[in-house]
């Protein structure tokens, strides 16, 4: 998925952790095998290349998925968009379980998606092994905290403005939480993109979202950087936000 | 050109010195800065009360940008100005208006009352000026590069052997703080070592001024044309050529470069665009860029060691054994574990980018401020030694000792630059000449 994953597991031995670690590698394999929109063997490779032509045939989990952003699309007015573009335009067959896009030059990103589903799912596996702290980090923008520090009642996180590193903007507890940061940054600008208007996002801004649910999170990060008032006010009545935070830089 | 005050302007070798052996320690700097051991403050202190009587040939923006530097000057008195352009002439007599103007540098040069001149010209003038300003007995500072092609750097170069005449090329980086510190650092083992080096110029500028009328053209835009220039290699190169072998103490071997006409296609005869790769004996190449239509990567002279890398113009250096830079939010965050510590980490933030290149920690080579020259100038920028170097010249007009390694710096530099153009006109690897070889220079 183009990013790196760092997590810290404390109290286990050393066996467990390692299987554990095991198994969220092999999750990540797995998940970077649906949604690596690069590799051309992924799962959303061989949606992009054929759905315009053809109904795909898709395995159970990109089902869900798809049913999934659907959901959030419509919660979220329009703005979550996994085509970057028109996801109307992308047809779900409920009875044969296949996907189609009903106009050319759509294709599937889940840029703004992935990781937040990916940690949900890593959530999981750490809830199933009995792990009661943890810290996982997905690519800075997405991060877990499970139970607290070693020596603190939580996990600090901080959000330094990656315009001038010496400023701090942001100091975030996290307990049981997850948070989710979207934004620009002087390397990288314009990956956000509002899909109506099929424009970028180019001033200096960020967001952060903290929320239990790492996907919500996700979604809604990258929906606050494009969204009005008006619709971010009702958009947050759709959603239960632990905490919401807009940054200028 | 920015109008400077004297107070505004540190000439003050004795300050200068003072400052070096505060940072390098004193007598053991002089060693290896030869070139500045006339300018010990005891030496300093006998020319206290005396002027050197400086003549002016060429008074154009670089002509001007040395006389206010002079005027800062407390052992020089500007008494002569010279220029064949009238409004030149006329803005130069405007800020000093004491001293005695002509046309013809020739006429100058006779004139008993001056000890030195300061040459401001084309580049193709260098030479000629030079030779006959020494012939004249006048003490010579010329703008560099040294002269238009090697023939003329070794009549040069062979009549300073002969003369009992000060010479002086405006090899201001030898007098540049941040780099003879950045040199000593480099001698002393800092960076390991050398394995590269890399300097480049960009700008995004035609390199042109504006023309009164059409046959001043070649006289005004003289950089652009063969005859009075030898185009990005000796206006911008040199500079940089002369650093580099400073830092190797060598000079390259031979040479291979392309050079076009990229973007500037305005009947212009000097390249707009040029690469070139110098070679030393044991394998080590300076790689060399100038490009003149876009200038995102600025200016830079970058000495690359196996265990650092040396940005001399910006005055930094970096470690290899630092790199990575900070730890990342999760390594900060084990750290704090092992000393039992609880605090936050910098981990949230906008995704995390694939980066190419690792990041490092920046070190200043010098304590404190100190000027950077962003390289945009056509002029020439402030305290990048061009001070120093005018105030140790007015000096060495008094006492009449000759500057040490300055001519054969100056003169190996632009041989270069014109090896570097001849391997680009020619389309072959040019091998350094013996007949244009000094015994200054060592090649293994």
């Amino acid at each position: 998925m183009g990013t790196k994953f760092d997590i810290l597991i404390i109290n286990q031995n050393r066996l467990k952790s390692q299987e554990l670690w095991c198994d969220i590698v092999f999750e990540l394999r797995w998940l970077d095998q649906l949604f690596n929109r690069f590799d051309t063997t992924s799962e959303t490779s061989k949606i992009n290349k054929k759905a315009a032509l053809t109904p795909v045939q898709v395995n159970p989990e990109m089902w869900s998925v798809l049913k999934n952003c659907q959901m959030y699309h419509i919660r979220t007015l329009g703005l979550f968009d996994i085509t970057l573009d028109n996801f109307s335009k992308v047809v779900l067959n409920e009875n044969n379980h296949t996907v189609s896009f009903s106009k050319k030059d759509i294709s599937l990103d889940f840029g703004g998606y992935a990781k937040g589903y990916t940690l949900l799912k890593i959530k999981d596996i750490i809830h199933q092994a009995e792990v009661k702290d943890c810290f996982a980090d997905f690519g800075n923008s997405s991060i877990l905290g499970i139970g607290h520090h070693p020596y603190g009642d939580a996990w600090k996180v901080n959000f330094e403005n990656p315009y001038n590193h010496s400023i701090v903007l942001d100091e975030i507890s996290l307990k049981d939480m997850a948070l989710s940061v979207s934004g620009n940054t002087p390397s990288y600008t314009g990956h956000i993109v509002r899909p109506d208007a099929r424009e970028p996002v180019n001033g200096r801004k960020a967001i952060s979202v903290m929320s239990e649910n790492p996907l919500e999170a996700e979604v809604l990060s990258t929906v606050f950087m494009i969204a009005s008032e008006a619709e971010k006010k009702q958009i947050s009545e759709n959603f239960a936000i632990q905490r919401i935070v807009e940054y200028n830089l | 050109m920015s109008k400077k005050t004297p107070k505004q302007v540190d000439t003050s070798l004795r300050q200068f010195i003072k400052d070096l052996g505060y940072i390098s320690g004193g007598a053991a700097l002089l060693t290896t800065i030869p070139w500045l051991q006339s300018f010990t403050p005891d030496k300093v202190r006998e020319i206290k009360n005396e002027k050197a009587r400086i003549g002016f040939i060429g008074t154009g923006s670089r002509g001007q940008y040395n006389l206010h530097a002079v005027m800062a000057i407390p052992h020089a008195e500007i008494v002569a100005l010279c220029d064949i352009y009238p409004p030149n002439l006329k803005e130069a007599s405007a800020i000093c208006p004491n001293a005695k103007t002509y046309t013809d540098y020739r006429k100058m040069l006779e004139s008993p009352d001056i000890d030195g001149v300061i040459i401001s010209t084309p580049l193709y003038l260098h030479a000629p000026m030079t030779l006959d300003a020494l012939s004249a007995g006048k003490h010579v500072y010329c703008e560099k590069a040294m002269a238009l092609n090697m023939e003329q750097c070794k009549a040069v170069y062979d009549a300073y052997q002969k003369t009992n005449r000060v010479l002086y090329f405006c090899v201001q980086r030898m007098f540049d703080k941040k780099y003879i510190k950045g040199m000593q650092m480099i001698h002393d083992g800092v960076i390991g070592n050398i394995v590269g080096e890399r300097c480049y110029w960009f700008r995004n500028h035609d390199w042109r001024r504006p023309v009164p009328s059409p046959e001043l053209e070649r006289q005004i835009n003289w950089r652009l044309y063969r005859d009075y220039s030898a185009g990005l290699m000796t206006e911008l190169a040199s500079h940089q050529l002369e650093v580099c072998c400073w830092a190797m103490q060598m000079v390259p071997e031979s040479v291979v470069g392309k050079g076009d006409i990229v973007y500037w296609k305005d009947s212009r005869e000097v390249y707009d665009s040029v690469n070139l790769v110098y070679h030393y004996s044991n394998g080590v190449k300076i790689n060399y860029e100038s490009l003149i239509s876009n200038k995102f990567n600025g200016m830079e002279d970058q000495i690359l060691g196996n265990k650092g890398t040396m940005n001399l113009a910006t005055g930094i250096y970096y470690l290899e054994n630092e790199a990575g830079g900070r730890k990342s939010g999760i390594e900060q965050l084990i750290g704090q574990i092992g000393n039992k510590l609880y605090a936050s980490v910098p981990a949230a933030g906008p995704s995390w980018r694939p980066e190419t290149k690792e990041n490092y920690i920046p070190h200043n080579i010098l304590e404190g401020e100190f000027h950077v020259n962003d390289g945009l100038s056509m002029i020439g920028a402030l305290k990048d030694g061009s001070d120093e170097i005018l105030s140790a010249f007015c000096q060495a007009c008094i006492t009449g000792e000759k500057g040490k390694n300055i001519v054969e710096e100056a003169y190996l530099a632009t041989i270069l630059c014109h090896l570097g153009n001849q391997a680009m006109e020619e389309q072959k690897q040019i091998t350094f000449p013996e007949e244009y070889k000094i015994p200054y220079m060592k090649f293994s």
